[in-house]
């Protein structure tokens, strides 16, 4: 996974680990323009064979979530949820917490919140505020 | 010298000033003595001036013009004379002098017919270029039909003939109708037969031009003249408006019988004015079909006009996010209680996303509360419903309310507030201090199911409970650039509200917020402010307060 | 009207507008209305309750704000309750039935301008002489007014605005209705006492006050023909120089430099909080605003008596008008390339200067 030439653009990094894990990096808004994009990604993402056990976003990078934006992340969700995957929102910033406390939806993606019958092997803590990065292939 | 054949006799001195083929040469060419006699006639001048021969005065064989020019050229020299240009018959002809012996000049004609006819016709061509462009211009001015008919009737009845008639489709069974003469314009709706005007009925229906030569002008109907239009009608051309795949309706032109007849270069040009005319009606027509019907779609999305309601006052402001656009996802309303003692429901609330898929959304929640308003008194069953009713497999578009239930006793205003995934509801109190209700609650159409925290408050004279979506607080810009509105400075302008009406409030939040977001793009903002008025309120003032058009 | 005779009436005006001010500094809704109604009940014309109690008060209310009598919620529930009294006593007065209202015009306020009360007073008077009209409210966005005149083609537009720094918008504005064969009537302080800028921005006509533009507005305006819309740099030809374009494009540039020089200038000011450091920036953004506005219509008028008016309310507040000498000198540094805004930022130090010699510490969060 390569660091994008421009981070003020959106952009996402893809990748699998060698544990099976699905990653998505987001970088940049997650908006009205971006929203869609991400929903995509990680559907392609879940369609993998085999399919990954888990999928972890990391929000280290977003600069912004919309009402759009966090319905790209409802929608995630909520394709996790249907495949059986779990889902991890990893590094979330000040701005993702915080909006996520206000709509009432931070306890689904509290580790484990997807409902996946899948063992949490991460390690990581239960509620971010800024959990450790995931390792990276 | 050779002495050459020609048309006057021969053995003349005056071969000596003239070339040997001056007798064939192309151009007709005189010489003239000083005393207006002429000398010598070529073979192209005598053809042209039968009259023309050795010895006969000038006067007697040319066009006064050339006499004229002949004149001139003996008494100031032939060089100074300059040409000279004059019609004869069917010609306009240009004369050029140059000198010959003992005084003699010598005229060359040259036949200027066809430059200046082009030069006419070139004339035209740009006086006719310019009209179109002016016409254009002008029609495409205005998206309103009537007003496109009238100025396509003033501009044709201005260059293209004495009067206009434009017939527009049939609306229902009558055809609206503009008519101009003498610059005035009338407009009329009549119940009229097409074909009662040769070539119109055509016209309408989209059918060729019929040429102006076969239609009787004493055959035209009544109504097919303009008031201002004085005498009999010499001649008429009735062409069609092209429009977009259906006529936009058909142009009559008159001219009085003291007037020249159309000639064809004249419909032709009326079908090119018309064709203009056509397009500009299509597009104001198109225009106001559009505009009519998302005006009554509006009506609906529109946020209502606020009003005092059982001795609690209500405000509301609205900006949408892109000027253009008046519907977006911002949206509140006010459902009065069904008496005194009962309570009011307000809400205010965002749905995710733009345009018209956020409309709809819009539309759906206000529609679905209005008619869950039996249970407006328990907020988390509300919610509940609400909720279930939006839940949709395909897409996770949410929405974020809060709910208000107010109900006044005493001059105390009692408010329960919910938000569900919401900003809570900040409360400015008489001293200034500002509160942000205790309320959360999860947002409505995603999750299957929804829980909520209720706030009870009560706010006294002179204090405001303000409703807001998030794009307030998130719009950017200041004096420095590129900096959030904020949750501190929204409470900041909020603590100066105390003991304004809400009116006041609304204005004053929506003000500040527009100065801080200046030229920047900023997101839908609407606000909503419930006041327990300073005073017990005026019942000649309560409700009906006229309203603006835009937040 | 009225059988009342002139003295008697301008004795209950007068008693209306005393009763008036009283209810508005109080804030005191009931009282207001009832020092309106009064003058109704006892005969006097409509249309002078409006403009001579109304507006009187109204015009008194600002200038109590900027002498710092007024706090900002006085002003602003003043403006709410003339408001209200105004809807109410639209549905008392009836407006006289005419057999053909001929006369239809939209009254709006340009983009931007809050201030909806004049037009407000308008748009009621013209209603009270039995116009149709369409009131259309405060900051109506051009494509918006533009789209209710293609709907409606009105006899004429009138069009309001009391800030000189939306002179810009207003243009755009009656450029926009006059291209679509509608006259434009122009009224509110920010076109100038004498009209001037209405002038300047090619309006059909200007009226000083409610009273002689509904005159206007009823003996009628001739329609312009319409077409193409004018640009700015043909009613004002000195646009070219780009000075206007490129002092607005550096509007943030402009303000972060100065503040960032004002500080290095004035000790003082490193003190501030974050706060009063905005405030500041506002007042800094105004002074660009303001010369922006005067590069555009070439009128250096125009920043003078805003440096002067700014003086006046910071001196009301006890905020010493030389604090704004040292943004200038900041601004001429910043803009010194552009000889048309250096020579208006001349005229402003100079039209400061004037104002005499006070010590130049800059007191905090002054409102501008």
């Amino acid at each position: 996974m390569n660091t994008a030439p421009d981070d003020s653009v959106f952009h996402l990094d893809t990748a699998h680990d060698a544990s099976g894990d699905a990653h998505i990096r987001i970088t940049g808004d997650l908006d009205w323009d971006s929203a869609d994009d991400l929903a995509e990604a990680a559907r392609t993402l879940l369609c993998a064979d085999p399919a990954p056990r888990r999928l972890h976003l990391d929000c280290a990078r977003l600069t912004l979530c919309d009402s759009l934006g966090l319905a790209s992340l409802l929608m995630v969700h909520r394709t996790c949820a249907e495949a059986g995957v779990s889902l991890h929102l990893d590094n979330r910033p000040a701005l993702l917490r915080r909006l996520l406390d206000l709509t009432g939806t931070a306890f689904l993606f509290d580790d484990d919140a997807t409902g996946a019958e899948v063992p949490d092997t991460s390690g990581e803590a239960a509620a971010p505020p800024s959990p450790p990065p995931p390792s990276r292939a | 010298m050779t002495r050459v054949e020609g048309s006057s006799p021969p053995g003349q001195e005056l071969l000596s000033s003239v070339g040997a083929a001056w007798t064939r040469a192309p151009y007709p060419s005189l010489v003239v003595d000083t005393a207006g006699a002429l000398v010598e006639v070529n073979a192209q001048a005598a053809r042209l001036f039968p009259a023309a021969g050795k010895g006969v005065p000038l006067a007697r064989a040319v066009p006064d013009w050339l006499v004229e020019g002949h004149r001139r050229a003996a008494v100031g020299g032939a060089d100074a004379a300059g040409p000279v240009r004059g019609r004869h018959e069917q010609w306009t002809l240009e004369a050029h002098a140059t000198s010959g012996a003992d005084g003699q000049v010598v005229w060359w004609l040259v036949d200027d017919t066809h430059r200046e006819l082009a030069e006419t016709a070139l004339r035209n061509e740009q006086e006719r270029t310019r009209f179109l462009a002016e016409a254009s211009s002008r029609l495409l001015a205005s998206l309103n039909t009537e007003r496109c008919m009238e100025v396509a009737v003033e501009l044709a009845s201005q260059y293209l003939a004495d009067a206009a008639v434009l017939v527009a489709p049939a609306a229902g069974r009558r055809h609206p109708l503009s008519l101009c003469a003498g610059g005035e314009v009338e407009h009329r709706t009549l119940r009229i037969d097409p074909a009662d005007v040769p070539g119109l009925k055509e016209a309408l229906q989209g059918f060729p031009p019929v040429p102006s030569r076969w239609i009787d002008p004493s055959a035209l109907p009544e109504w097919a003249l303009p008031d201002g239009f004085t005498g009999p009608v010499g001649s008429v051309v009735v062409t069609p408006l092209p429009g977009h795949g259906v006529p936009a309706g058909a142009l009559i032109l008159l001219r009085r019988s003291d007037q020249a007849a159309f000639d064809a270069s004249e419909e032709l040009f009326a079908r090119v004015f018309a064709a203009r005319a056509g397009a500009a009606l299509s597009a104001a027509r198109l225009y106001m079909e559009q505009s009519s019907i998302t005006a009554t779609l509006m009506e609906d999305l529109l946020p209502p006009l606020l009003r005092r309601v059982h001795g609690v006052e209500f405000a509301g402001g609205y900006r949408a996010a892109q000027d253009t656009e008046r519907v977006g996802g911002d949206f509140y309303d006010v459902h009065p209680g069904a008496a005194p003692g009962e309570k009011t429901l307000a809400v205010l609330g965002d749905v995710c996303g733009k345009g018209l898929e956020a409309a709809v959304l819009t539309g759906r929640i206000r529609g679905t509360l209005q008619a869950l308003l039996p249970l407006a008194g328990d907020h988390q069953h509300l919610l509940r419903l609400l909720n279930g009713t939006l839940l949709n497999s395909r897409h996770t578009r949410f929405a974020t309310l809060v709910l208000a239930s107010v109900v006044r006793q005493e001059n105390t205003a009692h408010l329960s507030l919910t938000s569900a995934g919401h900003p809570p509801p900040l409360i400015v109190r008489q001293d200034g201090a500002v509160e942000e209700a205790r309320t959360s609650g999860t947002l409505i159409g995603v999750l299957p199911d929804v829980r909520s925290v209720t706030a009870e408050v009560d706010l006294r004279p002179g204090e405001t409970c303000l409703l807001y979506t998030d794009g307030v607080t998130e719009a950017r810009g200041g004096p420095l650039g590129d900096v959030m509105f904020g949750d501190a400075r929204l409470r900041d302008a909020l603590a100066e509200c105390a003991g304004m009406p809400a009116e006041a409030v609304v204005e004053r939040i929506h003000m500040l917020v527009a100065e801080w977001i200046g030229d920047n793009r900023h997101d839908d903002i609407a606000v909503m402010a419930i006041t327990a008025p300073r005073t017990t309120h005026l019942t000649a003032v309560d409700g009906h307060t006229a309203g603006r058009y835009t937040a | 009207m009225t059988d009342m005779t002139t003295a008697q009436e301008d004795g209950t005006l007068a008693r209306s507008r005393d009763a008036l001010w009283q209810a508005v500094w109080a804030r005191d809704e009931d009282a207001a209305a009832r020092a309106v109604f009064a003058a109704l009940d006892a005969g006097v014309d409509p249309e002078a309750v409006l403009l001579d109690v109304i507006a009187h008060t109204q015009r008194e209310v600002g200038r109590a704000w900027a002498e710092n009598r007024f706090s900002v919620a006085q002003e602003h529930s003043a403006t709410a309750i003339h408001e209200r009294i105004i809807a109410a006593m639209a549905h008392r007065v009836p407006a006289p039935v005419t057999e053909t209202p001929g006369t239809t015009v939209t009254v709006a306020c340009v983009d931007g301008e809050w201030h909806a009360l004049p037009a407000r007073l308008l748009a009621e008077v013209l209603r009270l002489r039995g116009l149709r009209v369409d009131f259309l409210g405060a900051q109506v966005p051009t494509p918006h007014l533009i789209a209710h005149l293609h709907a409606t083609v009105p006899t004429a537009v009138a069009l309001s605005s009391s800030l000189p720094l939306r002179l810009p918008t207003a243009h755009s504005a009656i450029t926009a209705v006059q291209a679509i064969g509608v006259p434009v009537v122009a009224g509110g302080a920010a076109f100038g006492t004498d009209g001037r800028y209405a002038r300047l921005l090619g309006a059909d006509a200007w009226a000083p006050d409610a009273r002689s533009a509904a005159g206007l507005l009823e003996r009628g305006l001739p329609r312009p023909a319409g077409g193409a819309v004018r640009q700015s740099v043909d009613d004002l030809p000195h646009l070219v120089d780009q000075e206007y374009t490129l002092v607005v494009r550096a509007k943030r540039r402009l303000v972060r430099n100065t503040l960032a020089g004002l500080e290095e200038r004035l000790p003082a000011m490193r003190a501030y909080s974050e706060a009063q450091r905005e405030r500041t920036a506002e007042d800094v953004l105004h002074i660009v605003e303001f010369l922006a506005c005067s590069l555009y219509t070439d009128d250096s008028g125009l920043f003078t008596g805003f440096l002067d008016w700014t003086a006046d309310i910071l001196e009301a507040r006890q905020v010493p008008a030389r604090v704004l000498e040292p943004a200038l000198a900041l601004l001429q540094k910043e803009l010194k390339d552009f000889p048309r805004t250096l020579g208006l930022l001349d005229q402003g130090r100079d039209t400061l200067r004037r104002r005499g010699t006070r010590p130049s510490v800059p007191g905090p969060g002054a409102p501008a």
